[in-house]
């Protein structure tokens, strides 16, 4: 619950708009009780022979129609005004802290999962927030409408009982069930998705080894877990919708009583009928509220797991404005592990001069990647410090540093956009002259200009309308396209053939002289020309001789 | 596209045939319910007319009416929901039912269109999503014109006039319903697409969210989806006017029944003071909401509808279950025994065989002429794109060649069935799938029923004993998805593992060593030349290291020829 306030708490500056959403939207329930009463009322003088004028009831009718379309189209004007905030709010809170130490991690999963988190989130104001505040106010004005038709006090009490356990205990309940039972049904449900998953990633796997039945009998088992927690929280949904109506009904019945005689002091009659009117249809309307019930429960958990992400602290920026234009890099004694495991880097050194390109070998798992993490300041060294040019590393301002050092790596994103996006990622005024140059330094520009759309080719899902090779040269172009004077390699070719990789590490080869280049990979194919080859071993880094 | 559509359109009758009956009970339960709801309008219209025209005569009883009438139709919806949720659930079961069968016939040759997680997806996410149709959405359209129709019979009955206004109503409802409901259902469409490539496109960056940052872009970034996003709100907005003057239609027409009809009736009421005209009037009143409720929940699930045409769409891509091998499955069976091999191998002769993946495009392999005899080991290169896979994948049996045939142990392999085939393949690729479970799962996965000491065998020869002390839980530690990370070689030993444990004659292997560091690759190797013994292999790979290997052949690939066969001495 605690989450789920603070995330609301993005919309602080919306507060205005949405509070004309829940006014519009309580005057529309206004609108619908007028238009009851009036129904019940004059029908009721007709019949007992007084005449009276329908205006009323044809302005509640009216009313009720345009203030229902106004809140629709309000609410749903705010949802989307929230749903945005929401977005870039969880976009920047990533980009700043948690974003690039989970990239870097390879977790695109749970990325993903995050990002369905947010989806869940986007019901909060509109199916959550807006009908219980509105049960909220309705509540005292269905108190003084019964007060004021003189129905008497112990019925008022009654309604006004019935009206909060149907709008708030049974709402609450709801909530507090599938709160509950959400974790286990989201692993139920988690563990069907990978079953899924691995089925499909496996079925050379499943073919060759004849496990096709094995595996699909297994998936239908998981399948049968979640059925049958869904079948529990079900069952415990319609009870509780159930109860929801029957004490919405209750309502109806004890004005009925009233108005017979039993239980009650019996009202005026004309009264007692216009009240019926109008209760019924106030507790129909909030009938539904269990479901906002259920939807709370979610999007508690929901919230929860996004603010845990995004409070991961980001690292205190530098305030170093400016660096020279090229700079050779030292590393003294760094030593370095993920939070919460041990040491891969331990008194770690090298000394990178400006324009020199340097190897760093490895076997995969040995860190390698941590350096090029810490050379981007996405995480912070436990002992010992990174300079350029003399000046730590630390006290340089995060964009002065990432305009300089250039990243590439076989995780290097490509975005489902065209070629031209994704190589300017929103940087303006740079002219296609300079891509077309840096196309052709990555030697793909002959392949963009075969392409029908050229620059403006749309290349799919993380480049899947691209080969492999072609792919990383686009990736490549993006690096060369800033005038980033350090380029940070980190497995360009992996998961390439050899052929491929080859050709591709020899445009590497041919990159400006000026700009220094580490590249991490875990092993060397011939071609490269590198200044130094070092040999990170037992968690140090150890030259080795060309 | 015609044809697809038509297509698309029979799957989807052929499914709401199969939940027919349950959908049937719903509806009838619903039926019953607003029967009842008469019944309580009935008596609460004679209740409120006798207490008006202070005429009371049997009002208790009344009452007591109303009360179980108000009882039995909780207990009928609860119901009603009960039954909607298992019918949910069945459909969903018997849908993901038909969905794997259809992976499962298709196979391993589906992963070279889909990517895997969209299978996943449309196996789990678009099944689930399917709930809806055919918990409420199927009972809501079969019910609703019968009830709505009924309420208004009953009503004309009771009181004509009011019969008539209430069916004025409802017989607008529809057009109106039209008139808007066309206009936006183009644009909301569109505006779909629209809101998901916009999801997509936040996925997407935040997938990408450390390139983005690293190439120190964020805030400019983070400003564009602002602006395309408020983009994407005026267009919506625009779109929703007209699209909740629609919903709004269900409003209107259900105030100007009630308005209507308490005008009209009041008026009638002056001129005539009996107790059964003020009750016809109190029941026509009281029906004008139940007559629209029906519809009302009809619209509520109307996205329900719109989903099951997408997961028809999807299934459609998967080929069609009918159209796998040519024979009798008995009679390939039949043709498996003869297959002939001892403890040496098995022999593997490819004759004139072409392939080619589609029509338009040039054939992948053409004419392709091999033999190996029972032991024997190939090496076969090519640079990527010379038609390796494919080749392997007949090999396999995943896909038939269009000419030619392949003989494994002196049978035709289109006479075999794909367990048949398989049944004599061990293969290894690049990188082996591990599923989420133990590592014991994940070897035993290539012989569930094997005995210890066969395990232990495997173990060791394959070497993943070497690395088990290093895992927390030794051989039941958890790998996969979420569990103990393992490198590329330690999988790669627990695909040898699997081989071994398989202990068939032939081994097919595409770049096993791909992905490895030299020294790895070195040691793998040495597995593998324990895996060879007494088995025929074929092997494609880039690696000049297996060149060390004793091998028979080594076979270059190029542009779906071969172009150089040459035995070793």
């Amino acid at each position: 619950m605690k989450a789920l306030v603070k995330l609301s708490l993005v919309w602080r500056s919306r507060f205005g708009y949405l509070l004309f959403g829940l006014l519009l939207a309580e005057l529309s329930v206004c609108s619908l009780f007028l238009l009851m009463g009036q129904t019940g009322g004059r029908l009721s003088s007709a019949i007992i022979g007084v005449a009276l004028g329908f205006g009323l009831l044809r302005i509640a009718g009216v009313a009720r129609i345009v203030l229902r379309y106004l809140e629709r189209l309000v609410a749903h004007d705010a949802t989307f005004k929230a749903l945005t905030d929401l977005r870039v709010w969880f976009y920047r809170r990533l980009s700043e802290g948690a974003a690039a130490g989970l990239g870097f991690r390879r977790s695109g999963d749970l990325l993903s999962r995050l990002v369905s988190d947010i989806q869940s989130l986007d019901n909060l104001y509109l199916r959550i927030l807006i009908p219980l505040a509105a049960a909220f106010i309705s509540l005292p004005i269905l108190v003084i409408i019964c007060l004021h038709a003189g129905v008497g006090g112990a019925l008022t009490l009654t309604i006004a009982l019935l009206f909060a356990l149907i709008a708030f205990l049974l709402p609450y309940l709801t909530a507090r069930s599938t709160y509950r039972l959400g974790p286990d049904l989201q692993q139920a449900q988690a563990r069907l998705q990978i079953k899924a998953l691995d089925m499909a990633t496996g079925l050379r796997e499943m073919r060759i080894f004849g496990a096709e039945e094995r595996m699909c009998q297994a998936l239908e088992d998981d399948q049968e877990t979640l059925y049958l927690l869904q079948k529990q929280q079900g069952r415990r949904m319609a009870a509780l919708h159930a109860s929801a109506l029957l004490l919405s009904r209750l309502g109806g019945i004890a004005v009925l009583c009233a108005c017979v005689g039993i239980f009650y002091h019996k009202p005026d009659i004309i009264a007692g009928v216009t009240i019926f009117f109008v209760v019924t249809s106030a507790l129909d309307m909030i009938n539904d509220l269990p479901r906002a019930g259920l939807l709370a429960g979610q999007a508690c958990h929901a919230a929860e797991r996004v603010a845990s992400v995004v409070t991961e602290r980001p690292l205190p920026g530098g305030y170093i404005n400016t660096l020279p234009e090229y700079f050779d890099i030292q590393c003294h004694q760094l030593s370095f592990g993920w939070p919460g495991k041990g040491l891969i880097l331990e008194d770690a050194s090298f000394f990178l001069k400006s324009g020199e390109k340097a190897i760093l070998l490895g076997p995969s798992g040995s860190g390698k990647s941590s350096l090029a993490a810490l050379l981007l300041r996405v995480v912070s060294p436990r002992s010992g410090y990174i300079t350029l040019d003399g000046i730590n590393i630390e006290d340089v301002r995060d964009e002065t540093l990432r305009n300089k050092v250039a990243w590439l790596s076989q995780n290097s994103h490509l975005f489902d956009d065209t070629i031209r996006h994704n190589l300017l990622l929103g940087r303006e005024g740079i002219a296609d002259d300079a891509l077309w140059d840096a196309l052709e330094k990555a030697q793909i520009a002959d392949f963009v200009r075969s392409l029908p759309d050229g620059l403006d080719h749309w290349i799919g899902e993380n480049g899947s309308h691209l080969s492999g090779g072609q792919g990383r040269r686009i990736a490549l172009a993006r690096v060369l396209l800033s005038s980033a004077p350090v380029l940070i390699l980190d497995e360009p070719a992996a998961g390439l053939d050899l052929e491929t990789e080859k050709a591709f590490l020899e445009t590497i080869n041919r990159i400006d002289r000026r700009r220094s280049v580490l590249l991490i990979t875990h092993r060397l194919t011939g071609v490269e020309r590198p200044d130094h080859i070092w040999r990170l071993e037992k968690k140090k880094i150890v030259a080795q001789p060309i | 596209m015609k044809a697809d559509k038509k297509i698309i359109k029979s799957w989807v009758r052929q499914q709401n045939r199969t939940s027919r009956s349950i959908t049937m009970s719903i509806a009838l339960l619903g039926f019953v319910n607003v029967m009842m709801g008469v019944v309580q309008a009935w008596s609460l219209a004679h209740i409120f007319a006798q207490l008006l025209m202070q005429h009371v005569s049997d009002v208790q009883m009344l009452l007591v009416i109303f009360i179980i009438c108000c009882v039995v139709r909780v207990l009928l919806s609860y119901l009603q929901e009960l039954m909607a949720l298992s019918a949910g659930q069945s459909a969903r079961r018997r849908l993901r039912h038909h969905i794997l069968e259809r992976i499962m016939v298709a196979g391993p040759v589906l992963l070279r269109q889909n990517h895997s997680a969209k299978l996943a997806t449309l196996l789990v996410d678009r099944v689930e999503m399917l709930d809806g149709y055919f918990a409420r959405w199927l009972p809501a359209s079969m019910l609703w014109v019968v009830a709505q129709w009924s309420i208004v019979a009953i009503v004309a009955w009771q009181n004509w006039h009011a019969g008539l206004v209430l069916g004025l109503c409802c017989l607008a409802l529809p057009f109106l319903q039209a008139i808007f409901g066309i206009a936006t259902a183009v644009a909301s469409r569109r505006q779909f697409l629209a809101m998901s490539r916009l999801q997509t496109r936040f996925l997407d960056r935040i997938r990408g969210i450390a390139t983005i940052v690293l190439s120190g872009n964020a805030e400019r970034d983070a400003q564009d989806l602002r602006t395309a996003a408020e983009e994407f709100r005026h267009r919506t907005m625009k779109v929703l006017r007209v699209a909740f003057m629609a919903s709004a239609t269900t409003d209107i027409v259900m105030i100007v029944a009630l308005v209507w009809i308490v005008v009209s009736q009041s008026h009638a009421l002056m001129h005539d003071h009996s107790v059964d005209h003020a009750s016809a009037a109190l029941f026509a009143v009281f029906m004008v909401p139940e007559a629209f409720a029906t519809f009302r929940a009809l619209s509520a699930s109307y996205q329900d509808k719109s989903h099951v045409n997408e997961t028809a769409e999807a299934v459609h891509t998967l080929p069609q279950p009918s159209s796998s091998h040519g024979h009798d499955p008995a009679e390939k069976e039949e043709g498996a025994h003869a297959v002939l091999y001892d403890g040496r191998g098995i022999s593997l002769v490819v004759k004139d065989v072409s392939y080619r993946w589609s029509e338009d495009r040039p054939p992948t392999l053409l004419d392709i002429n091999f033999a190996l005899e029972p032991g024997q080991t190939a090496l076969l290169e090519g640079v990527s794109g010379a038609g390796k896979s494919t080749l392997i994948e007949l090999l396999l049996g995943f896909i038939q060649p269009q000419k030619g045939q392949i003989f494994l142990g002196g049978v035709a392999m289109n006479t075999m069935s794909a367990e048949a085939i398989t049944r004599h393949i061990s293969w290894i690729g690049q990188r082996p799938v591990l599923f989420a479970g133990t590592l014991r799962e994940n070897i035993l996965f290539a012989h569930p029923n094997a005995r210890e000491e066969e395990i232990q065998h495997a173990l060791e020869a394959s070497r993943v004993s070497q690395y088990l002390a290093d895992l927390p839980d030794g051989l039941n530690t958890v790998i996969g998805e979420g569990g103990f990370g393992l490198s590329g070689g330690q999988a790669q030993r627990i695909a040898i593992a699997r081989a071994f444990l398989k202990n068939s004659p032939l081994l097919v292997m595409d770049e096993p060593t791909a992905h490895l560091d030299p020294e790895t690759e070195q040691d793998i190797l040495e597995a593998l030349k324990l895996l060879l013994q007494g088995r025929t292999a074929l092997i494609a790979t880039h690696s000049s290291q297996f060149k060390t290997l004793e091998t028979t052949y080594h076979m270059t690939l190029d542009a779906g020829h071969i172009v150089s066969q040459e035995p070793k001495q």
